[in-house]
């Protein structure tokens, strides 16, 4: 498989605080990577360091197939996580400006801006300055900027934060835009649904280390089954159940979580058995879970990693 | 490969700076100032009223003397007055009063004695034509027969001149300030009357002398009594005027002619030389002291711009950094690629500014002498074309830019708010405090060794070097200078460019001086 990004254990400290500790990640091209993590895991280092803002002290990162180095930066696009314009520029004239950072010459770099802005509704704003747009055009304009070299590689911070539901959608369109036409995009985010909606795979990192890697539907899959039970009944009756390992009881409500391979028909046969059953509904868990469960407790976690 | 990534930096910079009103103001500012500076003092004086005064004279002789002496250098000023106008041509002869116009009229081929000697006749001539009863000097009839109508017309004008009159001249006759208010004869206690006077409304005295009754023995009971404890113009003029009157009698009382004493009294003028590059002597024309002055507006303006573009290159890095800009742009390009950008940007602002300053310059000394009745012999517009003078101005101009650019640029990057940036600036405006501060004495004496140690201190280099160009300092002083100040601009742009890289992605709590230092002597891992 072709990659778009590789870090080889690569490791970053700050004074005595290591922020990225001994990471190795493959990403493929063509794919939707999603980046979670609580705040201060080390999302945001990791994606400075791909994008050569800075440099690890340890291992080495090939972006593109090509070592990170100042000749990358031309190559990939990037949306910080906090976005800002310059105040006093029109919108047209600071996209034309990060293009041409980018690498673009001026004209192409014109041309670019205006068809943009007018393909995704802000023509009528090219000529404004950004002071004039309200906080989710500006970050629509910050987005555009990102995209105007047509990067291979998108790495996107925090995308969706503070956008409102109709911005979200378009938002989302575009990423998978991207991917259509063959790009790759990194995204990372606090919203386990839009990376549920949009991820091919999934990356947590917790304290500077990997927790979890992998392709979304073995993620969920690997992780820990659970029932949820509605009952009448005494419940001492619930415990010790065959293949159920830990019980989270209610009284009326409880949660089962069940060993591998316990079959869910089995275990509703027993139960029927024991108390009066009003609801059995079996799901696989959801990113949620699993976020919360990985990042809660470090032997869970690992459990699960390993699991 | 499109553009450079650095010159794209320098340009938005630029046009960025093009954009804020700070940048308007500091260029509108110049003009502005020099209008002010030309138009205020004029409008101060007009504004000030004439200060009235009251002598007592118990000799009954002394004041008559005395207004005599003062009528004299009146007349002698508007001679001296009327004889620049008339060397400046016809224009500005033809906005005078008609009288004086006519007196004008071959003046420009008299010497200074001579202007002197007329002046001494006329105030003796219009003595009499006004029939004043003191008369020390007789006028002989075949001068009397030599009085012109011109001259009577121009004494006439100059008995009846008013103080308003006079300030509109702008002559400089004691006229326009200081009016002396006839004591009437019959008031017994003129003291007492002049005490009550004093400081009393619109037409109250601001000051009166009593003369001593015999001035010619001792200097017993002269008094100047006035509230104003500041302008002692007025004291030191009629002070002068006595004494000379006192001086004269007291020689004639003693039977010593006027001629001996008049040599014995004269004081010696040093003749004022200087020598030139082929070690001949020259005079010191007004050129030259000019010359020693005028780099002091440029070490001004050199201050200014450095001010006013260290308060842009602060706001713009640190907007950048608090709106997080930074992160796109160094995602573009390295850390020293957009600090380059900043400080090429913001040095082309500054010679923008430097640059239109110099036409406002230009254009305002071609017009200006004009305007002020200046002398045209300081032909200003020489010293701004003098190429030595102009490229030394723009070598260090641009040095000392880049060197507080650098050390602005590195100390944005570490600060969050421009609050927090203020506090770091205190030490760096200390340090351009003290060029300003030695601007007089360096001025003064542009070869001393204070000048000399400053000028090697890279710091104050281009402040100092532009402050002594009247000396002018040695080739090699300039040779090495520059070179001390290349190396400088050299280490604080590398300093700059270690904070810049580790602060620039800093937030949270501002970093102590300690921090910032240990940054930069920190080995660079890569």
């Amino acid at each position: 498989m072709e990659y778009a990004l590789t870090l080889e254990h690569v490791t970053k400290r700050f004074g005595a605080h290591c922020a990225v500790d001994d990471l190795s990640l493959a990403i493929p091209t063509g794919s939707i990577y999603g980046f979670l993590g609580p705040n201060g895991a080390g999302k945001t280092t990791t994606i400075r360091m791909v994008t050569n803002i800075i440099q690890p002290d340890q291992g080495e990162i090939r972006v593109l197939g090509e070592k990170s180095s100042e000749l990358t930066k031309d190559r990939l696009g990037y949306l910080p996580e906090e976005k800002g314009l310059y105040k006093k520029m029109k919108c047209a004239e600071i996209l034309a400006y990060f293009g041409m950072l980018k690498g673009m010459d001026a004209r192409a770099a014109k041309a670019k801006s205006y068809e943009l802005l007018e393909r995704y509704g802000l023509g009528e704003w090219s000529d404004k300055r950004t002071e004039a747009l309200s906080k989710g055009m500006g970050q629509k304009v910050q987005m555009l900027a990102t995209l105007m070299h047509d990067p291979q590689l998108l790495i996107l911070d925090e995308p969706f934060s503070g956008l409102d539901p109709v911005n979200v959608e378009i938002l989302r369109d575009l990423i998978l835009d991207q991917r259509r036409a063959g790009r790759t995009v990194i995204f990372s985010t606090h919203g386990m649904e839009q990376a549920e909606q949009l991820c091919d795979f999934i990356f947590l990192i917790n304290g500077g280390k990997k927790v979890i890697d992998g392709p979304l539907s073995e993620v969920r899959r690997s992780a820990e089954q659970a029932v949820m039970l509605d009952y009448d009944g005494d419940s001492a009756a619930l415990q010790g159940l065959p293949g159920v390992r830990r019980v989270n009881d209610s009284g009326k409500t409880a949660e089962l979580f069940l060993a591998p391979g316990t079959d869910p028909q089995v275990l509703l046969r027993e139960l029927i058995e024991r108390v009066r059953v009003r609801r059995f509904d079996q799901r696989e868990p959801s990113l949620h879970e699993v976020f919360v469960r990985a990042v809660g407790g470090r032997q869970a976690a690992r459990d699960l990693s390993h699991g | 490969m499109a553009k450079n990534k650095t010159l794209l930096v320098a340009m938005r910079e630029y046009s960025e700076n093009l954009r804020t009103k700070t940048f308007w103001l500091g260029i509108l500012s110049f003009p502005v100032i020099l209008i002010i500076m030309a138009v205020v003092p004029t409008f101060l004086a007009k504004a000030k009223d004439v200060r009235r005064y009251a002598v007592i004279d118990p000799t009954g002789w002394l004041l008559p003397a005395i207004e005599e002496r003062a009528q004299y250098g009146e007349v002698l000023s508007l001679l001296k007055f009327l004889q620049r106008k008339a060397e400046q041509g016809e224009s500005s002869l033809s906005k005078l009063p008609k009288a004086l116009r006519e007196m004008a009229n071959g003046l420009e081929k008299k010497t200074a004695k001579q202007l002197e000697s007329d002046a001494r006749l006329m105030t003796a001539l219009g003595k009499s034509l006004a029939n004043l009863q003191f008369m020390t000097k007789p006028v002989s009839a075949s001068k009397k027969d030599e009085i012109s109508a011109e001259t009577t017309q121009f004494l006439a004008w100059v008995t009846s001149l008013s103080p308003d009159e006079a300030r509109s001249l702008k002559a400089g006759v004691k006229r326009e300030r200081y009016l002396r208010v006839p004591i009437d004869p019959g008031i017994e206690d003129q003291e007492a009357w002049a005490r009550s006077k004093l400081d009393n409304g619109s037409d109250g005295l601001f000051a009166y002398f009593v003369l001593g009754p015999t001035p010619l023995e001792n200097t017993d009971g002269f008094k100047y009594v006035s509230n104003n404890r500041t302008d002692k113009d007025l004291k030191t003029w009629i002070g002068k005027l006595a004494s000379d009157e006192i001086g004269a009698r007291r020689f004639a009382k003693e039977n010593i002619d006027r001629d001996i004493a008049r040599r014995i009294q004269e004081p010696i003028y040093f003749d004022e030389k200087q020598v030139d590059e082929q070690g001949l002597e020259m005079e010191v024309s007004s050129k030259d002291v000019f010359r020693q002055w005028a780099p002091l507006v440029f070490v001004y303006l050199l201050w200014i711009s450095i001010f006013t573009i260290a308060q842009l290159l602060l706001t713009n890095t640190i907007e950048e950094k608090s709106n997080r800009i930074i992160e796109v742009l160094l995602s573009s390009i390295s850390p020293l690629q957009l600090m380059t950008g900043k400080i090429v940007g913001i040095a082309a602002t500054g010679l923008t500014t430097i640059l239109c300053w110099a036409g406002f310059s230009l254009i305002g000394l071609k017009w200006a002498p004009k305007l002020m009745d200046l002398p045209m012999d300081v032909d200003l517009t020489i010293l701004i074309s003098d190429p030595n003078f102009a490229l030394s101005f723009l070598v260090y101009f641009l040095l000392g830019f880049l060197f507080y650019a650098s050390l602005m640029v590195g100390l944005g990057a570490a600060c969050n708010s421009i609050k927090e940036a203020q506090n770091l600036m205190s030490p760096i405006m200390a340090l351009l405090m003290l060029p300003l501060m030695a601007m007089i004495p360096v001025g003064q004496d542009p070869n001393g060794t204070l000048a000399r140690v400053l000028s090697f201190i890279p710091p104050f280099t281009p402040f100092v070097m532009m402050n002594r160009a009247a000396g002018p300092p040695a080739t090699w002083e300039y040779v090495v200078t520059t070179i001390l100040l290349v190396i400088s601009v050299g280490l604080a742009f590398m300093a700059a460019a270690k904070i810049f890289r580790v602060g620039i992605l800093m937030t949270g709590k501002p970093p102590k001086m300690g921090e910032i230092f240990r940054w930069v002597f920190a080995k660079e891992r890569q």
